[in-house]
């Protein structure tokens, strides 16, 4: 099967820190993946090393087919981002900043698909309102919607839920569920474990940088486990080991 | 509130500190010392050629000029005091968890801004000066003189800054008006007297009493306490709404390399209250302030001299637009986007160019109004040659984030040395003859390469944004 990303020995390294070490990954085309792990396990900078936010300390990241230390804005031009800080620029609107993404993207006529992210995620009423004076949950649609602008084969995400009201968790989950049945491959970092064991196909857990486990709901399920539980015994286990 | 105080100095230090190293931070102030040290060594020599006391005057301009350029808190609050800057300043946001009024908060930040400003940059000038003054034959009075009138120079420009500001923020009406009276009255006091009006802080320099250096003190504390009372802060009023400008900017600047990049620094900078105060208060006065001062040293100047070295200060002032556009830019702004570091600083270079349309703008009416139209043109070259080598130095040294690394000294030293050295030949070269002015133009060659290799570097590096 063709892999949308493949990850070789990746790290990275903030002095004595080591944030990621020497991560494994292969992630297929079709694929919902999540990347679960406890609070500074290096999710969020494995997400930016392979969109080419940061550079890589060692190792190689491919992802779509373009390596992302060589060609960082190239990986950005084909995928679909939404950081972890959500912080659209500050003196744009949100319709502006829809209009800025899709320029800078060169995409032509982007006025259709914002209308229909306008009212899927139910912020219309917020279209003219500085994204500085947005709420929490606003600016994260916002964030939401520029990543999918462009209807990329690959997104990546990070905690895209998490400032999302409960009807808006919903039909985003539906959103990316039916996103890759279309295609498209989906790799999102969560903590919310019930949302990865119903929806991924494939999850990768990491611990202080390091790769734990990688497996599948459905192996889980065969095996008459709940993610939640394995992950909770993993990372014990692992954090009495050193 | 005190504790406020302190709190965000202890942040301000630690972000520097953290940024460049505690030793290397704590240097900034050491090196400035040393060049106020070495300058000082400039004084008899620049005495025995200006009408006496000349020097001091435009000493004491100078530092109310430095305090003009620092004080424009008034411009800046409500970016400060927005709860969703976040950013700027950590104290400030996470004080709103407190029983403490908006104005408190912001009254904080101004005094630890000035602190700040008066530790970095004015005492260790002062310092300087003192540590020189006896090689260069200044009583221990005068130093003493200097240490508060200096400082007090520098004070009244900050809190004029900010009173204008504050009063420009409520009202554009009220602040023509009271920009008007001031003209009208200092005009009708030099027309009366034939000169013009004291101002306090050298007087306590030059003829030290207590009654005016009271006066002066008070007069500083009022404007401050009526520009933080007069500030209102505008994070309660709401959502700040705005019809599409964007497509349409972004169309008219279909030229520029990066329309889309450019209509959004655009955007920024006129919605962030920038735009037309940040012209006049980071430009426009300035400059005027400079061609005053610059008037004064006009007996010892050839003829043309003053709008010369007029137009080489405009093009130093005018390449730190440059730093306008880079001030609101977070790097989660572009992180999700196909854009580059080299896009960034090349598109905000377009821009750039084109906002350079008012440096020359004041300089062509500079001359018109001096009667120096002959020299016009080698005006204009050395602002722009100058303002294009000194943001070429700029964009090396600092990429994207100027505002912050001008407080690492090794930034700031190779800033003055790289700016510095071709603009005293260039002013040697214009006061020996007009038209050698025009070969500031030469510098924009230099000024592309090293813009090249600047990016080159940015996009080497870590992060461009601090
Ligand atoms: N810019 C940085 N400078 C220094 N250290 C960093 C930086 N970014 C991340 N780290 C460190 O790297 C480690 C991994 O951080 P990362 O943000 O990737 O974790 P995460 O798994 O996304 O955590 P969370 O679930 O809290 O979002 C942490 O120890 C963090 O402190
Ligand atoms: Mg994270």
């Amino acid at each position: 099967m063709a892999m949308v990303i493949e990850a070789r020995g990746l790290s990275k390294h903030y002095g004595e820190t080591v944030a990621v070490d020497s991560l494994d990954l292969e992630v297929p085309a079709g694929a919902l993946y999540g990347l679960l792990g406890p609070n500074g396990s290096g999710k969020s900078t494995t997400i930016r090393m392979l969109t080419g936010q940061t550079p890589a300390s060692a190792g190689t990241a491919t992802v779509l087919g373009v390596d992302a230390a060589a060609d960082p804005v190239g990986v950005r031009r084909l995928v679909g981002i939404i950081p972890e800080q959500e912080t659209p620029p500050s003196f744009l609107t949100a319709a502006e900043y829809l209009r800025f993404a899709g320029a800078v993207r060169g995409l032509d006529g982007i006025e259709e698909a914002a209308a229909w992210w306008f009212e899927f995620l139910d912020f219309g009423d917020k279209k003219d309102v500085l994204c500085k004076d947005l709420s929490r949950g606003t600016r994260q649609k916002l964030m939401f919607a520029q990543a999918f602008l462009h209807s990329p084969r690959l997104a990546l995400i990070d905690e895209p839920l998490v400032n999302f009201d409960p009807i808006v968790q919903h039909d985003v989950k539906e959103f990316l569920v039916d996103y890759v049945r279309r295609g498209n491959t989906i790799f999102l970092s969560t903590h919310i474990l019930e949302v990865a064991e119903e929806v991924c196909t494939g999850f990768a857990i990491l611990h202080r940088g390091r790769l734990l486990a990688t497996g599948t709901p459905d192996e889980l399920r065969e095996a008459g486990r709940h993610l939640p539980d394995v992950f909770l015994e993993l990372v014990r286990q692992d954090r009495n080991h050193v | 509130m005190f504790e406020l105080f302190v709190a965000m100095f202890r942040e301000e230090w630690r972000i520097h500190a953290v940024l460049f190293g505690p030793a290397m931070f704590a240097l900034l102030p050491a090196l400035i010392g040393a060049m106020a040290f070495m300058g000082a060594f400039l004084v008899p020599v620049v005495n025995r050629a200006l009408p006496a006391g000349d020097l001091a005057a435009i000493v004491h301009i100078l530092f109310l000029l430095l305090g003009a350029m620092v004080g424009g808190f008034g411009l800046v609050g409500n970016e400060v005091m927005n709860r969703r800057f976040g950013q700027a300043s950590f104290v400030a946001y996470a004080a709103r968890a407190l029983p403490l009024s908006e104005q408190r908060i912001f009254a904080a930040f101004v005094a630890k801004d000035t602190v700040y400003y008066l530790i970095l940059w004015i005492l260790p000038v002062i310092a300087g000066v003192a540590l020189a003054s006896p090689f260069i034959g200044l009583p221990p009075e005068a130093v003493l003189r200097l240490f508060l009138s200096l400082q007090l120079a520098f004070l009244a420009g900050l809190a004029g800054l900010f009173l204008a500001t504050t009063v420009y923020g409520r009202s554009k009406g009220a602040f023509a008006g009271l920009a008007v009276a001031i003209v009208v009255a200092v005009g009708a006091f030099s027309l009366a007297s034939g000169a013009l009006p004291p101002f306090p802080p050298l007087a306590v320099y030059r003829d030290f009493s207590w009654p005016v250096l009271a006066g002066t003190v008070a007069a500083i504390g009022v404007a401050l306490a009526v520009s933080l009372l007069l500030f209102r802060p505008q994070s309660a009023g709401g959502e700040r709404r705005h019809p599409d400008r964007f497509t349409g900017l972004r169309r008219r600047l279909g030229r520029l390399p990066y329309p889309a990049l450019g209509a959004k620094d655009l955007l920024d900078l006129w919605r962030s209250g920038g735009g037309v105060g940040q012209v006049l208060f980071s430009l426009l006065l300035p400059l005027g302030l400079c061609w005053f001062l610059l008037s004064l040293l006009a007996p010892v100047l050839p003829s043309h001299g003053v709008l010369l070295l007029f137009a080489v200060l405009a093009g130093v002032l005018a390449s730190t637009m440059y730093t306008w556009l880079t001030a609101f830019d977070t790097l989660g702004a572009y992180a999700c986007l196909p854009v580059g570091v080299g896009d960034l600083i090349r598109s905000k270079l377009g821009l750039f160019a084109l906002l350079q349309l008012v440096p020359a703008g004041v300089v062509l009416g500079a001359a018109l109004l001096s009667g120096g139209t002959d020299v016009v043109l080698p005006a204009l070259g050395l602002a722009l040659g100058v303002s294009a080598w000194s943001v070429g130095v700029t964009v090396y040294l600092a990429g994207l984030s100027p505002n912050v690394l001008v407080y690492d000294p090794r930034v700031l030293l190779t800033y003055l040395a790289g700016v510095g050295l071709p603009v005293v030949v260039l002013v040697v070269l214009g006061l020996l003859h007009p038209w050698l002015g025009l070969l500031a133009l030469v510098l924009i060659v230099p000024a592309v390469l090293v813009v090249r290799s600047g990016i080159r570097r940015w996009e080497a590096a870590d992060s461009a944004f601090f």
